[in-house]
């Protein structure tokens, strides 16, 4: 490969690119795009996701945004199966990396982690991504954002502690075993909160609702949306609060899996012939 | 012609060109962290590509809300008159997640490829035995 072919070919990929356009924008497929309306499905998802009008109240989502609504409601759980295949991925990771455990750290090198200048400033720094991270996950109800965008924003915690104040620190706080136990209590817990309403009518006697949009007018229980004139999006705000301390944990055990010495793997693996 | 259907149409060809130079990328780099980036470049590029088939080009362009008070109808007939598609961004989400999923499954078996057998050049690993 020389160097004039190379040119050759990022030139007419550009030219191919703009020529193209300028032909799709003067109309020669007759359409232009972007469009100036969405489809009939998606009218209907934002008319039912929060609407107190008499037509829609009963069969409404409650919650102000539509993503949100569409991953709990609509599709009735998917984010917890969603969260389950990531839950294999790490099932998969801790089969491949067998054997390495926290107790090989003991010996720890003399000199840990980076200069005091870049501790004191990750100190100050993790209080805030913390605070962003509840923002998120706390208004995925109101605000784009949710259970698994606020955990993966936790989970630059856990990524900034390893590098900065290395892994023989960080293991004391945390260990494999800890994190996948407390991530499978934030997956129960989601379970928990779509069964809590069940369990009070059958307390009380009565049918109950887990969504927002399942049938409301035959049930009479079920967890508030609004409280005037505060939006809580019914089980939606539990449902955020658990994924993100289950997607949080999820990552913290990959990131220990991942920054594991590379000298003690090795010694696993030939131990192991 | 006008302008704003020019720079719209620019971005979609460039996604185009994106996938198909990812899959180039995918196709001929011999190493096993090279088609891996190719990988996220190109599952990147068609998540962009789904959201954007959702997008509506509503005069004038609203700002989002954000909403914390329940709205009035008034204000909702005007909101499902601005709004872009909710549903190719749920799917995507979902699409995210799970991408996500596959690349760490990806990473640790190249991690453990190069443990074992010290290189992650696919021609290699090919001729290896045992």
């Amino acid at each position: 490969m020389s160097r004039p072919i190379h040119i050759f070919i990022v030139i007419s990929l550009v030219l191919l690119v703009v020529l193209l356009s300028m032909a799709l924008s003067m109309g020669g497929f007759g359409f232009t795009i972007p469009p100036h309306d969405v489809r009939a499905l998606a009218r209907l998802y934002l008319n039912t996701t929060f609407n107190l009008d008499e037509k829609y109240r009963y069969i409404s989502a409650m919650s102000p945004e539509a993503v949100t609504a569409i991953v709990w409601d609509y599709r009735g759980l998917d984010t917890l199966f969603e969260t389950s295949v990531m839950f294999i991925a790490i099932v998969g990771a801790l089969a491949i990396s067998r054997g390495a455990s926290e107790k090989l750290l003991k010996s720890s090198p003399p000199k840990q982690g980076m200069s005091l200048i870049a501790k004191t400033i990750t100190r100050i720094t993790i209080a805030m991504i913390l605070a962003v991270a509840a923002s998120i996950a706390l208004h995925g109800h109101l605000t784009p954002g949710g259970g698994f965008q606020g955990g993966a924003t936790i989970a630059v915690v856990p990524m900034l502690l390893i590098i900065i104040f290395s892994l023989y620190l960080f293991s004391k706080m945390m260990t494999v075993y800890k994190a996948v136990t407390l991530r499978s209590i934030g997956l129960i817990g989601i379970a928990l909160s779509t069964f809590i309403v069940l369990i009070i009518a059958l307390l009380y006697g009565g049918s109950a609702y887990i969504f927002q949009n399942q049938p409301k007018i035959y049930s009479y229980y079920g967890l508030p949306s609004y409280i005037e004139p505060i939006v809580l999006g019914g089980t939606l705000l539990l449902f955020n609060i658990f994924e993100a301390f289950a997607v949080a944990f999820g990552f913290a055990a990959l990131l220990i899996l991942f920054t594991f010495p590379e000298d003690i793997m090795k010694n696993i693996i030939i131990g192991d012939e | 012609m006008e302008v704003e259907s020019f720079l719209f149409n620019i971005v979609i060809l460039s996604m185009i060109m994106n996938t198909a130079l990812a899959l180039y990328g995918i196709f001929t780099r011999p190493s096993l962290v090279k088609k891996i980036i190719s990988l996220t470049i190109f599952s990147d590029t068609i998540n962009t590509w789904v959201i954007i088939i959702g997008f509506r080009h509503a005069v004038p362009n609203p700002i989002p809300p954000v909403v914390i008070e329940a709205p009035t109808p008034q204000y909702l007939k005007q909101f499902v008159m601005r709004a872009v598609d909710p549903l190719p961004q749920a799917l995507v989400l979902t699409a995210i997640v799970i991408g996500l999923a596959v690349l760490l499954f990806l990473m640790f078996t190249t991690l453990q490829i190069y443990r074992i057998y010290g290189t992650t050049d696919v021609r290699k690993i090919s001729r290896l035995r045992g």
